[in-house]
Order: C-alpha cells, then sequence, then structure tokens
C-alpha cells in the first residue's frame, strides 16, 4: 500500500526518461488502493493513514511532477546542468508532498513539509550565474528557515501541552480535558498558520514568492507555485482540522482576514506588473486567498465538510489551469527574450496556438465560464455562503469583488498578444513548440475544459475527500 | 419528427454551433470558402432546427414549459442541465438563431479588418451558443455559465477587429485605442454585474432547500418562501446582474463604447441579443422567484427606466456620431422595455417582449446599415455625411424606413412596444404607486417625441440635402447582395410584427398572464 513511497526513490538513476517513467508508474498503485478501497487504512501506530483524500492528492502531486518534468526536459538538455540532481530533487520534493498527504502525526506531517521544500531551496537557485536567482533562493531560503522553526515552535507546543505526537490522540486530549479554548493552543495554531503561511505565500507572509518564482528556472516556478502550495494547503487543511478543530472559532477568524487581505493584496499588486512572471506570481497569491477563505469559514462555522469540499476542488482546478498558464508564459518568453509583456503586441500571430492557449488559461485563471476556472470560484463561493455567516458573505463580497479587479490583469496579457500590433512584422522568427511541452499543453487544456464543462467530475473528488473531515 | 420533443432539439440549438465552432478552427486557414461556407450552413441548420420547433411547441400551453429535459450535470450540488422553453423565451430564441444567420451572412463579404474570418465566425458562432443557452436554461447555475460565455467572444471581437481611433479617456494618461478601452469596459462592467448575481444564485439555493432550478424556485417564491432582508438583497444583486446587461441608466455606459467601438456585426448581435438577456433574465429570474421584491422594486425600476428614456434620447440629440446615436438610442428603447416590466401587468410585461423583439429587429438593422455606411464613407459624423438618398438610393431607403419603425411609426414593429409599455405604466399592478408609474407615462411619452425629434433630425443630416463635396471623387458602393439579403428579412420581419403583433403575443400572452397571476395571484 505505501508502494507510490517507494517508486519514485528509485529513480535516482539520473536518467529523465526513468523519472517520467517512475512517476508515471507511481500513479499505478494509488489507482489500485482507489479501486479497493473500502476503509481508511491506519499504519505506523496511526500517524500514516491512506484515505480517499490523501490517495487524491497523491495523485494530483504525482501529475503535476510529472508535467514538471515535460516542462523541464527542454530546459535542462538545453543549458547542460546537473540532470540527475534535478530530477532527484524534483522527486525528493514530491516524496515530501506525498508524506504529508498521509500523515497524521506531528513529527510525519513536519517531516514531509520540510522534504517537500528543502529540495526547492535549491532548485530555485539552479540558475547558478544569474543574480536574480540567487536573491531569490536566499530569500527563499531564509524564509523557509524561519517557517520551519515557526511550525516546529508550534508543534512543540502542543506537545508540551497534551504529550501527545498522533492527530487523534491530540484531539481526543484535548477534548477530554476540555483545552478547546486554552490560550497555549491558540498561540500554537497562528505559529503553525504563520509558519505555513510562508509556504503558501499568503499576506502577510507573502514578499519572498514574487522575488524567487522571477528568479527559478520556470519549470520551477510552476512547481513552487503548483505543488509545493498545495503541499502546504494540505498540511494546512489537516492540521487545522484533525488538531486544532477544537478552536475553530478563534483560527477562523484570523484565517479570515487573511485570506481576505490576500485576495485583495495580491489582485492590486498585480495590475502593476509588467513582468509575467511576477504577475502569476502575484496572482497565485491572490488565488491562495480564494483557496483558504473556504476553510476560514469552515473553521467558524464547524462545518468541515462544504469548506474542505471546495478548498480541494479550487487547489485541483487552480493546480492544473496555473500549470498551463506558466507553460504558456514560459513559451511566449523564450520566443521574445523578454520578460516584460507588454513587449509582447501581437504575437499571436506568430503561434495561433500559443496565443489560444494563453487566452484559456489567463480566463480560467479570471474564472470566466465555460472555463474549469468558474467552477473554482464557485465552490468557494457556495461553501463561504453555506451558514449565511457573517465572516462568509463578507469574504464573499470581498471574492467577487476581487474577481473582477482580477479579470483586469489577466485579460490585459490577452489583449497585449492578440490586439496590440506587432513590433516586426516582417521578422521571420520560428516559433518552438517542443513536444514535451505540447503534451502538457493538451493536458492541461483538456483539465481546464473539462473542469468547467462537466465540473461534476472535479466536485466528486472534491467531495469524497471531503467526507473524511464531516463530524 | 419527436425526434426533437425530449430536450435533443433545444440541446442541438444550444450547442450545434459551439461544435461547429470548434470544427471552423480545425479547418486550415487558406480554405477561406470552406470555412464561410461551413459557418453559414452550420448557422442556416441551427435556425432550421429552432424553426422546427415551432409546431412541436404546443401553443394552446404556451405558459408550460416545454421540449425540455432535464439531465444531472454537477451533482454534488445538484445543478442539473434541465433546459425548456415557454412562450417567453420561444420568440428571442428563434430572433437569436435567425439574426445570427443574417450576421454570417453579412459577414462573408464584409469582414472587419484585420480578417481573418476564421477567428471571426468561430468567435460568432461561440456567442450564439451563449445567447441560446441563456434563452433555453431553466438551472440557475447553467443560466449563469451561458450568461457568462457571451463574455469572452463579444470580448475578442470588440478588441481586434473594433474601431482603432486613438482617443482620449477622462483619467487615463495616455490616449488609447478605442476598441482596446471598449472591449474591456464591456468585460468589466458585465462581469462586476454578474459576479454579485452569483452571489444572489446561491442565496436563493441555500433559502430554497438546496436547488438551482428555476421552475422549483418559483414554485417556492411564489409560496412566499423568501421574504424580508434576505430577499431584499438578493433582489438587489440580482437586479445589478441584469441591469448591467440591458443596461438601465445609470449602469449604461460601457453600452455606447462598446456599440461604437464594435465592427458591425459585434454591434448588432450586441444590441439584437445580449441586451435582451438582462430583460429576460429579469422575466424569467428576479420577478416570478421574488415577486414581493418585484413589487418593491418596482417603482424605483419604473423611474430609473423613465430617466433612461429622457437620458438616452437627450444623449442622442448631443451625437454626431452615428453609431453612437443609434447606441443611446438604444438606452431609450430599453428603457422602454424595462418600463413595460416594471409596471408588472399582462400588457406591460407582452409590451417588454414584442419590445425586445421589435428592437432586436429594428435596431440591429440600423447597426447593419450605420456598420456598412461607416465602411463606404470611412466616416460616421454625421456633419460630413449627408445626401445620402442620392449617393446610396437603396441604403438611404432602407435607413429612412428603419428610422420610421424605430421612432414607433404605427404599422411596424417599434410601435406596439412603446405604446403598450406607455399603457402598462398608466395602470400598473394594483398597490404600486399610481403618481410615480403615471409620472415615468409621461416621462416616456414626452420620450417618444425626443425619439421622433433624433430621429428625424439624424435622417436630415444624413439622408437629405446636398451631398458634400468630398465625395464626388470617391466611388461609393450602394448595398450589395449579400447585404440585401441580410437586411430584407429584417425589413419583412418588422412589417410583419408590426401589423400582426399577434405573432409575437400569440407565444407570449399566455405565458406572462400566468407568470403574473402566480407571482401576484388574480
Amino acid at each position: 500500500m505505501i508502494l507510490d513511497l517507494i517508486l519514485p526513490r528509485k529513480s535516482k538513476y539520473y536518467v529523465a526518461a526513468f523519472a517520467l517513467f517512475g512517476t508515471l508508474a507511481s500513479l499505478a498503485p494509488l489507482v489500485i488502493q482507489w479501486a479497493t478501497y473500502s476503509d481508511p487504512i491506519y499504519t505506523f501506530g496511526n500517524s500514516f493513514v491512506v484515505d480517499k483524500f490523501s490517495i487524491i492528492l497523491k495523485g494530483l502531486f504525482i501529475i503535476i511532477t510529472y508535467l514538471t518534468f515535460l516542462l523541464s526536459i527542454n530546459f535542462i538538455e538545453s543549458d547542460k546542468f546537473y540532470q540527475g540532481e534535478y530530477y532527484y530533487l524534483l522527486l525528493s520534493s514530491l516524496l515530501g508532498a506525498l508524506v504529508v498527504s498521509s500523515s497524521r502525526d506531528l513529527l510525519t506531517i513536519f517531516i514531509g513539509i520540510e522534504l517537500a521544500s528543502t529540495p526547492m531551496f535549491l532548485l530555485s537557485g539552479w540558475k547558478k550565474g544569474d543574480r536574480k536567482s540567487n536573491e531569490g533562493a536566499i530569500k527563499f531560503f531564509l524564509l523557509g528557515v524561519l517557517s520551519a522553526s515557526l511550525i516546529l515552535y508550534g508543534f512543540s507546543l502542543i506537545y508540551g501541552l497534551t504529550g501527545q505526537l498522533v492527530f487523534a490522540d491530540i484531539s481526543a486530549y484535548l477534548l477530554a480535558n476540555s483545552l478547546g479554548s486554552s490560550p497555549v493552543l491558540l498561540l500554537s495554531s497562528i505559529l503553525v498558520i504563520s509558519g505555513i503561511g510562508f509556504k503558501i505565500s499568503v499576506v502577510p507572509f507573502h514578499s519572498w514568492a514574487p522575488d524567487t518564482y522571477e528568479g527559478a528556472p520556470l519549470p520551477i516556478t510552476a512547481y513552487l507555485s503548483v505543488s509545493s502550495k498545495a503541499t502546504g494547503f494540505v498540511a494546512l487543511i489537516v492540521l487545522l482540522t484533525k488538531v486544532f478543530e477544537s478552536s475553530g472559532q478563534s483560527w477562523g477568524v484570523i484565517l479570515a482576514i487573511v485570506a481576505g487581505a490576500t485576495m485583495t493584496l495580491g489582485n492590486l499588486v498585480a495590475l502593476q506588473q509588467t513582468n509575467p512572471v511576477r504577475l502569476l506570481a502575484y496572482s497565485s497569491i491572490s488565488q491562495a486567498g480564494f483557496i483558504i477563505a473556504p476553510l476560514a469559514v469552515s473553521g467558524i462555522t464547524g462545518n468541515y465538510q462544504d469548506g474542505i469540499f471546495a478548498s480541494v476542488t479550487y487547489l485541483i482546478i487552480y493546480a492544473f489551469m496555473n500549470m498551463g498558464a506558466f507553460l504558456s508564459v514560459h513559451l511566449f518568453t523564450n520566443f521574445t527574450n523578454t520578460d516584460n509583456f507588454y513587449e509582447w503586441g501581437g504575437i499571436a500571430k506568430h503561434s495561433p496556438l500559443t496565443g489560444v492557449l494563453t487566452t484559456i488559461f489567463f480566463f480560467s485563471l479570471a474564472g470566466i465560464p465555460p472555463l474549469g476556472g468558474w467552477f473554482a470560484k464557485f465552490v468557494v463561493f457556495r461553501s463561504l455562503l453555506s451558514t449565511g455567516e457573517i465572516v462568509g458573505i463578507s469574504l464573499a463580497i470581498i471574492g467577487a469583488i476581487n474577481a473582477v479587479i482580477a479579470l483586469v490583469y489577466y485579460a490585459r496579457i490577452s489583449k497585449v498578444v492578440w490586439m496590440d500590433e506587432l513590433k516586426n512584422p516582417e521578422e521571420e522568427k520560428t516559433f518552438e513548440f517542443q513536444n514535451p511541452l505540447k503534451v502538457v499543453g493538451a493536458f492541461t487544456v483538456l483539465i481546464t475544459f473539462v473542469a468547467g464543462i462537466f465540473p461534476g467530475i472535479f466536485s466528486y473528488l472534491g467531495e469524497v475527500s471531503s467526507i473524511f473531515f464531516g463530524n | 419528427m419527436d425526434l426533437l420533443s425530449n430536450g435533443t432539439g433545444l440541446t442541438a440549438v444550444v450547442f450545434l454551433p459551439l461544435i461547429s465552432a470548434l470544427i471552423l478552427t480545425a479547418i486550415p486557414k487558406s480554405q477561406e470558402f470552406l470555412i464561410k461556407g461551413f459557418a453559414l450552413v452550420s448557422s442556416i441548420v441551427t435556425f432550421f432546427i429552432s424553426a422546427l420547433l415551432l409546431p412541436q411547441f404546443d401553443f394552446s400551453n404556451a405558459d408550460k414549459l416545454q421540449l425540455g429535459n432535464k439531465i444531472s450535470w454537477i451533482k454534488s450540488i445538484n445543478s442539473n442541465y434541465e433546459i425548456g422553453i415557454d412562450g417567453i423565451s420561444l420568440p428571442l430564441l428563434i430572433l437569436s438563431t435567425f439574426i445570427t444567420v443574417l450576421a454570417i451572412i453579412y459577414s462573408i463579404e464584409h469582414l472587419p479588418e484585420p480578417k481573418s474570418p476564421k477567428g471571426f465566425l468561430s468567435l460568432i458562432l461561440v456567442l450564439e451558443t451563449g445567447m441560446n443557452g441563456t434563452f433555453v436554461a431553466l438551472d440557475l447555475i447553467l443560466f449563469f455559465v451561458f450568461f457568462e460565455i457571451v463574455l469572452l467572444p463579444m470580448y475578442f471581437m470588440i478588441g481586434i477587429w473594433g474601431d482603432k481611433t486613438v482617443r482620449t479617456v477622462a483619467g487615463l494618461k495616455n490616449q488609447i485605442e478605442t476598441r482596446l478601452y471598449a472591449s474591456i469596459k464591456f468585460f468589466v462592467f458585465t462581469l462586476f454585474g454578474s459576479a454579485f448575481m452569483l452571489l444572489g444564485f446561491l442565496g436563493l439555493y441555500y433559502r430554497g432547500g438546496r436547488t438551482f432550478s428555476i421552475p422549483e424556485l418559483i414554485e417556492l417564491g411564489t409560496n412566499g418562501a423568501f421574504t424580508g432582508t434576505f430577499a431584499m438583497l438578493v433582489f438587489a444583486v440580482l437586479f445589478l446582474g441584469f441591469a448591467v446587461k440591458v443596461p438601465m441608466w445609470p449602469l449604461h455606459t460601457w453600452l455606447p463604447d462598446a456599440h461604437t467601438a464594435a465592427p458591425t456585426v459585434g454591434s448588432v448581435l450586441l444590441a439584437a441579443i445580449l441586451l435582451k438577456l438582462g430583460s429576460y433574465g429579469f422575466v424569467r429570474i428576479a420577478i416570478p422567484i421574488l415577486p414581493e421584491q418585484a413589487k418593491a422594486w418596482a417603482p424605483a425600476i419604473a423611474i430609473l427606466s423613465a430617466i433612461g428614456i429622457i437620458y438616452g434620447s437627450l444623449a442622442c440629440l448631443a451625437q454626431t456620431d452615428l453609431k453612437r446615436l443609434i447606441a443611446f438610442s438604444s438606452v431609450g428603447h430599453m428603457g422602454f422595455v424595462m418600463l413595460g416590466i416594471a409596471s408588472l401587468t399582462p400588457i406591460g410585461i407582452n409590451a417588454a417582449m414584442i419590445g425586445m423583439v421589435a428592437h432586436g429587429v429594428i435596431t440591429g438593422l440600423l447597426f447593419f446599415l450605420s456598420g456598412s455606411m461607416a465602411h463606404t464613407y470611412h466616416t460616421r459624423d454625421m456633419g460630413r455625411l449627408g445626401g445620402n438618398m442620392k449617393l446610396l438610393p437603396k441604403t438611404g431607403a432602407l435607413l429612412g424606413f428603419t428610422a420610421m419603425a424605430s421612432l414607433g411609426l404605427p404599422g411596424l414593429a417599434g410601435f406596439w412596444g412603446e405604446f403598450m409599455a406607455l399603457l402598462g405604466a398608466f395602470n400598473p399592478l394594483d398597490g404600486l404607486n399610481l403618481t410615480v408609474f403615471r409620472g415615468s407615462m409621461i416621462a416616456g411619452a414626452i420620450g417618444t417625441v425626443l425619439t421622433a425629434g433624433y430621429l428625424l433630425w439624424m435622417l436630415q443630416r444624413v439622408n437629405l440635402g446636398e451631398p458634400s463635396e468630398e465625395w464626388n471623387e470617391m466611388e461609393l458602393h450602394d448595398a450589395d447582395g449579400y447585404e440585401l439579403a441580410a437586411w430584407i428579412p429584417l425589413v419583412i420581419l418588422t412589417i410583419l410584427i408590426g401589423v400582426f403583433p399577434k405573432l409575437i403575443f400569440g407565444a407570449t400572452n399566455d405565458a406572462v398572464v400566468s407568470l403574473l397571476s402566480k407571482a401576484f395571484g388574480g
């Protein structure tokens, strides 16, 4: 049952093909697990679990890593970098993410979180000669270490309070001794939210993200903004609902404020960006606000199912459309050799296909039907309004306004690409669209459309994964 | 023909254009003839299917939703693919498929710059899917999705093929091309309205026992399930969503920009169909589901409509740009439609229904004509035009005819909507403030005079008089076959509806009466 953890490790054989194959092969045990699934299975003394929530998220992590590999192949080969290390580090990060989604005790989840993020410190500084890359990596590293220590400090408080490590034991202990409103627990939850807040780059812990994103190689940026973030979210969901459940009222409010601020600030700053990667960085900050908003409200109302349903559905759809957005930025940046997208005027004429892809992904991020993003936004609004609670309604209104603001900058890219004049119309240049990238494009477009037109499939995944958090 | 009855026909009408658009993108660019032919055929087939629905439609039960189906769509939130039509949506659906055919006929020879027929025609077809879908959707989420699908194609139509004139915009430092400004303004305004509308839908969903089905919600609503502050807030956001689209004063400012900037076909579709999505939303969703609130809001809607009528006409009198004038006239005409709706009487809402169709036909034609003239003369400035009757006799004659129809000449389609809307406002639903409505009626009546005023003035400036000397050297082409093929059907329709308004009322009346009696009793 834990074969999926072992397989990726095998692919240390420094070969792209093997890494790809290994990642794909590790999906197989997941499928088997899904097919033969009956009840959650706990191992290692209740600290490791296989339930539908973890299976779905593992599937997501593996697919995203696979797409990242595909994005990377040409980049890595063209620059003669250390291929083996690159794949190895990414796979280690994947392993961390997989551990997080299954872990149900404090130590395991901490190891998982760190295993997922430590390789990223190295990968984000991969472009050694590049000053921006180094700057980004250093920022990321310092803040990463800080966040790890915050998380660890938070954990130690819980351990001090309860003397337990396994989530189930902790909440049982808290319940038995009615420590739900204990200030220590609250402090600990704040520390954990802050620590993980760095990982998922929510306001006010977001400042590293744009610099790191800009400096890192683009496939790594895509991975950071999708998979790394998702790992953080999963950790946050698991911790808040399984450990801090009893103090939901308090962290719910804190998280709601964070969510509102994250959506708004991310959007407003994104409006002024000229670099597409920084724009996506801020956009993904804003999207993070949408993902944690339902979680915040579910903490206040205690209705975890609706909240987690929304967060997980959003996360899955967001992962693919964002991956696609990075792909199109990658293509255009390579083609034009400039990272100011205002210089991209009319380049859709060189490659209408990429133009269409860009349009699809960016408008999907903006949440325009029939593209997948609308459904993600919709389930979030749905869960925010589910109880008619004032915090939820306020967040929904903030979210609705933000959805409109976001449209302005998402549409701007399409505007430049399609509507502006071509700068050098005579220039003959071949547009490179390598095959592995085509696979990524096809796959993400497919998911974006399917999620928009038949959202039932994705909401089903969100729904089954939320059932395990019902009371 | 049983094949069409259980929802298949409607589904085909909705999705055939979308599928055709996808196929269109697969045809290589060089095959221009094939691209145009395919788009035309697919739009005609779509229209044909929608026309085949007519004999299937049971007019003696026009108040019932027919030819529909309900299939599970998004199970976990209980949203279904629920479709169907009644007497209210039927005329609009046919109008939509019909106008699309004309739009494509016109585009065959008159593609705006930059050409690219493939992109342009597939956008029209995607647009058609959104429009048709909105008219048949009976599930709030489905409705929302279709309502929004129209945004993307229209955005690109305006942004890529729109007016390239550079203009200054208050509040912006740099000058900007009209098309770029107009396209994003259109998008942001509409999205702003509909984002809040979605929140309102969700509110209804939770209060209504987790259902998005419009018939079920109407059932609940007429039994008084939604009351108090909650209902007030929901109506407010629905109002916002629909009123932006109509557009009602003071949310109309995107419309003159969008219309002026859009390519001819874009303006036609925008005026003929897209604006109706808003007023249709009021009749289909807001009023029947929240009747109490509709009653409470009716005076406000009436006042805003009256302001819209007067404001639209006055703005028209100040225009020098032909297309902008027609755009502002839309604000006025949609004001009549909304005034009719606000009266909440069978006469008023029937007036709104026929007004919607008539405005679609007449203003659609006006935009065709003005677009074609702008193309011929390379200017829309009415100060430079003049003597059009002598230069382009066919176009000029049609313009004269259409302007007469637009100002509400009895015997033509425009008359019924204006006249009956005023009649409805004279005698609104019991319990509504008579002073407000009669005041609005008087304002509306003044509006009809002003409308006649600006249209006749427009005719005088454009059609009559001696042609200016600058046209002497130019070779001007009068309407060609493709243009006439697109325009003549609209002329015929204008006369037919004018002479036999029963064409529309026959379908709408029962549905309107039953809607109102359910909502307000009696």
